[in-house]
């Protein structure tokens, strides 16, 4: 199975061609742009089939990350991802950042990681992944302290951006360097694996929309 | 006098059309003949209007979300509506701005990654442009004509000379009329959106019984504002607290009716312009296109205007007046009759882009240029 993988939810615009089959990554490209991911994307496809020598219609996933990341960024990769979905006529595959970035590093120290971001807001979101892959703790949006809490019960190993955040609230926690972004090789990895059917490509923000119903002046009315 | 855009020939084109640049999610196939006549083979439109009532408007990250949901299944259901697939396709077309970035970026997107797969020329729109055209395409209008857009996010007088000419003879230079209405209704406490609520109670209202200022009235360019007659029903509508439901109705008609004169002033100008540039046109129209063109009282003012000065007025269905997909890849398709190439894959959203390349910033409208 041959899998294009995206990312475009955090400062680097990331594409990658892997062969589940062989394990081997074909190509790669993932420039830290910062914005813009809507204008570059598409060249970045184009010059990473090239580099592989694989055609659209070989393709047979999609796998993109849906998040957590900027909300923009994680529209262009899965609006995109779904688009060449639809016109290749094959699956596309949600995967969490925070696994892509989790992942590798565990599997290096053999052991728990909590994969970080800074959610801002005084947020953090947060996953941990065992060392074989699996799932410790889900993504979530979590405040320093719950993350903390989660790193040290686990215990998980922290790593990205909003690490020295965690170890403010407990120094006896470890960090160490990963990260800080998802690594498109383990997006495409994660997204071999997973059932389509099961995880579709629906951004997975972690926030609700910024807005509040709006109550806003009214007239007071003649009671009847 | 045929002007030379109207005898656009071109090869028969296919184009499947985008839009997703507020509120509505839409999908269409639209097919355009070498004589220039179209058929619109699918149309499909998902409203988000119950996501967006509870906020007394449209939130952008609301929109911006449910589009990236169920923007593919919508192309989908387009091909499938029409009969056809994508190869089958001459281009495709996005709404590429003006709007709300988010969802314009998922429009584009979307379009983006069917191009690239394809290899089809992929057509960045103009919104604007979008429903600047679709009267050639309901109504087989030739150029030039009058166009008066008035909706949610646009209130402006065009003139429209040929594809990609155009000329933007006045915009609002605060809120869009759509935005007005809106906000007299949630003031006056009814129901959102507030268009057809505010018609539907003046319908049972005295438009004489409060006399509301007419925005601009007697000046030389036909621009629009309506901020501060906002500001005047508020007062009004202040000083008469605790309001009966007929004095909100009162309001209400007195607020169409100012809207209704101020259109007509506004247009007065237009149409004179028109005339004076064009004294040959013999058949002169003017389309309308936008939401608040449903609003009854308003489309009989600008009926009645027309004729007075000699116009037709070209009122496209409803749907295809309000936002929609099929006007997208009808632009798209007259810009490829006239010799216009697709965008590169590279192009960004616009959240402003006027319709007029040269249209000049106008004052008042803040810092970030005219509202579009």
């Amino acid at each position: 199975m041959k899998l294009l993988a995206l990312d475009c939810a955090q400062r680097l615009c990331a594409v990658a061609l892997y062969d589940a089959g062989s394990g081997e990554v074909l190509a790669r490209l993932d420039p830290e742009i910062g914005r813009g991911h809507a204008e570059r994307l598409p060249a970045l496809v184009d010059e990473v089939l090239a580099e592989a020598g694989v055609a659209f219609a070989d393709i047979d996933r999609i796998a993109v990350t849906i998040g957590p990341g900027s909300f923009a960024g994680i529209r262009v990769g899965v609006a995109f991802a779904r688009g060449l979905a639809l016109a290749l006529k094959i699956p596309a595959v949600g995967v969490s950042g925070l696994y892509a970035m989790a992942g590798p590093c565990a599997r290096d120290a053999g052991l728990p990681v909590m994969a970080t971001i800074d959610a801002r807001r005084d947020r953090i979101w947060a996953a941990v992944v065992g060392p074989d892959g699996a799932t410790l703790a889900e993504p979530a949006e979590l405040t320093a302290v719950a993350a903390a809490e989660l790193a040290s019960r686990i215990p998980a190993v922290i790593v990205g951006d909003a690490a020295p955040l965690v170890l403010a609230e407990d120094a006896s926690l470890s960090i160490m360097s990963g990260g800080p972004f998802a690594d498109i090789a383990e997006v495409a990895r994660i997204g071999a694996e997973l059932d389509p059917a099961v995880s579709a490509a629906e951004p997975a923000y972690l926030r609700a929309p910024d807005a509040k119903p709006q109550a806003g002046f009214a007239v007071e009315r003649l009671k009847a | 006098m045929t002007h030379p855009e109207t005898s656009i020939r071109g090869p028969e084109t296919t184009i499947l059309g985008i839009e997703t640049s507020c509120d509505e999610t839409a999908a269409s196939v639209v097919l355009r003949r070498p004589d220039g006549t179209g058929d619109i083979l699918s149309s499909v439109v998902f409203s988000q209007l119950e996501e967006h009532a509870a906020y007394g408007g449209v939130v952008p990250e609301i929109a911006a979300r449910a589009h990236v949901s169920v923007l593919d299944s919508l192309v989908a259901a387009a091909l499938s509506d029409a009969g056809r697939t994508l190869d089958d396709m001459d281009a495709i077309a996005a709404t590429s701005g003006p709007g709300l970035i988010g969802g314009l970026m998922v429009g584009l997107m979307t379009a983006k990654a069917l191009a690239q797969v394809t290899g089809k020329p992929l057509y960045a729109v103009n919104h604007l442009e979008g429903h600047a055209l679709t009267a050639r395409l309901t109504d087989n209008l030739d150029f030039p004509y009058l166009l008066l857009l008035v909706s949610g996010g646009h209130t402006q007088i065009a003139l429209v000379r040929g594809v990609d000419e155009y000329e933007r003879w006045g915009t609002t230079i605060d809120d869009a009329l759509g935005e007005a209405f809106d906000k007299t209704a949630k003031l006056l406490g009814l129901p959102y959106p507030g268009g057809p609520a505010v018609e539907k109670a003046a319908g049972g209202g005295d438009p004489k019984r409060f006399r509301l200022p007419v925005p601009l009235k007697g000046t030389p360019d036909p621009d629009f504002s309506f901020s501060g007659l906002k500001t005047a029903v508020r007062q009004l509508a202040e000083a008469q607290a605790p309001v009966s439901d007929q004095t909100i109705c009162d309001i209400c008609a007195s607020f169409q009716r100012a809207v209704c004169l101020s259109l007509a002033d506004r247009l007065d100008i237009a149409f004179s312009r028109f005339s004076e540039r064009f004294p040959a046109t013999a058949d002169r129209a003017l389309v309308i296109a936008g939401g608040v063109a449903a609003n009854k009282a308003l489309r009989s003012t600008l009926a009645e205007a027309a004729e007075k000065h000699g116009f037709r007025l070209v009122a496209p269905p409803l749907e295809l007046c309000t936002d929609n997909a099929a006007m997208i890849a009808w632009a798209a398709a007259e810009r490829r009759a006239a010799g216009i190439e697709g965008d590169p894959l590279d192009t960004a959203p616009r959240s402003r882009w006027p319709l007029d390349r040269q249209a000049e910033t106008v004052v008042g409208s803040g810092k970030r240029g005219a509202k579009v």
